[in-house]
């Protein structure tokens, strides 16, 4: 079974200011936990201090119940840590995923066993007795991965694992390291700032802006109902505006109508998320928020409106993915935006 | 007396291959630590290393005399006049310099390269041996270079050493003397024969280090 991770009251601080502050955080066993957040938010602290690679300034993290502070040699080798970088050493493929087997003591022809099945497991077997810094990026993040999964740890935390991949890299990685765990009850701890993956991969989703939690949930949760404005942007809602409910429930951006109403809701500010696709974009004059097309480009299967909403303040920016085969406004035209209520969430604002 | 130039020379790389030998295994034990620990005062002893590089040989020679003299602190030794003082005056010509580079070339492996090898279940000795094997080749450089230094001075060696015929004559001392009697002659031999002890020995480690270079390129 894989281990669980406590993070309790923890504070980490760079030259005076907080950068992280994590207040309760549960890992349960065999769980794949994906921490999200932009850059800068905190992620890789927090995943430096579950590895015990740093210390917080204040509180506890424990796995099991032990602090990671006390964790003994033996216990420390229950925990694998996949670098952003991969950090290869100067050696062959083979030697650099039987090195920390070697410090466990693993016998060596069990050891050579284990780091060829880690190897191909990712892939990356045909490798072996390759040097490993001459690899390429992303054969040296598999050789990285491998070397962390041949000593079959409880917990495995990785940074951006698959980060300077390209998309379709990206995928194959991801595909290989769900096979890779399949079979294994591990309990995975990975950051990311790509909310797709995230929602693809996770049982649970933590997002961190900030350096503080602004909401953990099932992927579905945080997709649908993002605690906040910024989180709403982190899982990638193309349009955040801020907004007021009404008594009767209709939502208003501006005094505008949008076709969003809430009952969940009571009347007060709040914040409208909503996906490009989300945005119904009708001629002028029809009840809606005014905008103007910035411009048309195509996109992938869609078309990418941009717009400009006119609000009282200002102009607001607004993206509309239109069908590939629906009409398109013409650039300078002047339109009326609404929000289709499947593909929008309303949030309580401030 | 004049000793015979293969005794010379066996006296010159004995002295300072021990030498040598000696620095680095205190320097590179030394500038590891002070690469990679987090302690208050780590500068002051960083300045310090640095420093002893720029000391004359001459200055650390007067030093290790002063010390080893018949009537100084370490005088009941009987180490002065002897090719042992002469050891102990160039492991400190040596040191700072192998101390120094051991230190560069530490802080020049990626800063998170220690909590990479901790998190992959090196224990702390497991750490540093991995970390002298990524930086095997700076630290080469480093006992080459503390090799050159000790074999090429002739401050500390006339000081420590007297330059005695048969006891503690070096390759160094032995020039400046003949060039004292205005045998140049003799003195470009014993030169030639330096330089090519010096080459056969850097040579030597360079080779160690230029395969070790080919190979973390292939």
């Amino acid at each position: 079974m894989g281990a669980a991770l406590t993070v309790r009251d923890v504070r980490v601080a760079r030259g005076g200011r907080e950068v992280l502050v994590v207040d309760h955080l549960d890992v349960k066993p065999s769980e794949h936990l994906f921490v999200l957040g932009p850059n800068g938010a905190g992620k890789t602290t927090l995943l430096r201090l579950l590895a015990a690679v740093t210390r917080p300034d204040r509180g506890e993290v424990e796995v099991d119940g032990v602090p990671v502070r006390r964790l003994g040699l033996a216990e420390r080798r229950r925990v694998g840590y996949v670098t952003q970088r991969p950090a290869l050493l100067g050696t062959t493929v083979l030697s650099n995923v039987e090195l920390p087997l070697r410090w466990r003591k693993v016998p060596r022809a069990r050891r050579r066993t284990m780091a060829l099945g880690a190897l191909e497991r990712l892939q990356v077997a045909h490798l072996a007795e390759r040097p490993a810094l001459a690899l390429s990026g992303g054969e040296q993040q598999r050789v990285n991965l491998a070397r962390s999964l041949a000593c079959d740890p409880d917990l495995l935390l990785l940074d951006e694992p698959a980060a300077g991949l390209d998309t379709e890299a990206r995928a194959i990685f991801f595909a290989d390291l769900e096979r890779a765990l399949a079979d294994r009850a591990v309990t995975t701890v990975q950051v990311t700032h790509r909310p797709e993956e995230a929602l693809r991969h996770a049982d649970r989703v933590v997002v961190l802006v900030d350096g503080a939690v602004r909401q953990v949930g099932t992927p579905e949760m945080i997709n649908r109902m993002p605690a906040d404005a910024a989180v709403a942007t982190v899982v990638g809602y193309d349009n955040v505006l801020t907004a007021r409910i009404t008594p009767d429930g209709a939502v208003l951006v501006g005094e505008w109508p949008t076709g969003l109403a809430t009952d969940g809701l009571g009347p007060g500010p709040a914040v409208v998320a909503a996906f490009a696709n989300a945005v119904q974009v009708g001629p002028s004059g029809r009840e809606g928020l005014p905008a103007v097309v910035r411009g048309v480009s195509p996109g992938r299967g869609h078309r990418v409106v941009l717009l400009d909403g006119r609000l009282p303040g200002g102009l607001v920016p607004l993206v509309a993915h239109l069908g590939i085969d629906a009409p398109a406004p013409a650039p300078g035209e002047a339109v009326s935006v609404r929000f289709d209520d499947a593909l929008s969430a309303i949030l309580r604002g401030r | 007396m004049v000793d015979p130039v293969y005794e010379v020379l066996a006296r010159s790389a004995l002295v300072s291959l021990t030498a040598s030998l000696v620095a680095a295994t205190i320097g590179i034990p030394l500038g590891t630590w002070l690469a990679l620990a987090r302690i208050p005062g780590r500068g002051f002893v960083t300045a310090l290393v640095n420093t002893g590089m720029a000391v004359p040989t001459v200055v650390v020679g007067l030093f290790v005399a002063l010390l080893l003299w018949r009537s100084g602190p370490l005088g009941d030794l009987g180490l002065i006049y002897t090719v042992r003082g002469m050891v102990i005056a160039q492991i400190l010509i040596a040191l700072p310099l192998i101390t120094s580079i051991t230190m560069a070339a530490v802080q020049l492996l990626p800063p998170e390269l220690p909590g990479h090898l901790r998190s992959l279940g090196a224990n702390r000795w497991q750490v540093v041996a991995r970390i002298w094997v990524e930086a095997r080749l700076p630290l080469l450089a480093a006992a080459m270079a503390g090799f050159g230094h000790a074999i090429s001075e002739v401050g500390s060696a006339t000081i420590v050493g007297g330059n005695i015929h048969g006891h503690t004559q070096v390759m160094t001392t032995a020039i400046v003397e003949n060039v004292g009697r205005g045998e140049f002659g003799v003195a470009l031999v014993y030169g030639g024969v330096l330089l090519s002890l010096a080459f056969v020995v850097n040579g030597l480690l360079a080779s160690v280090q230029q395969r070790g270079g080919a190979w973390a390129r292939r």
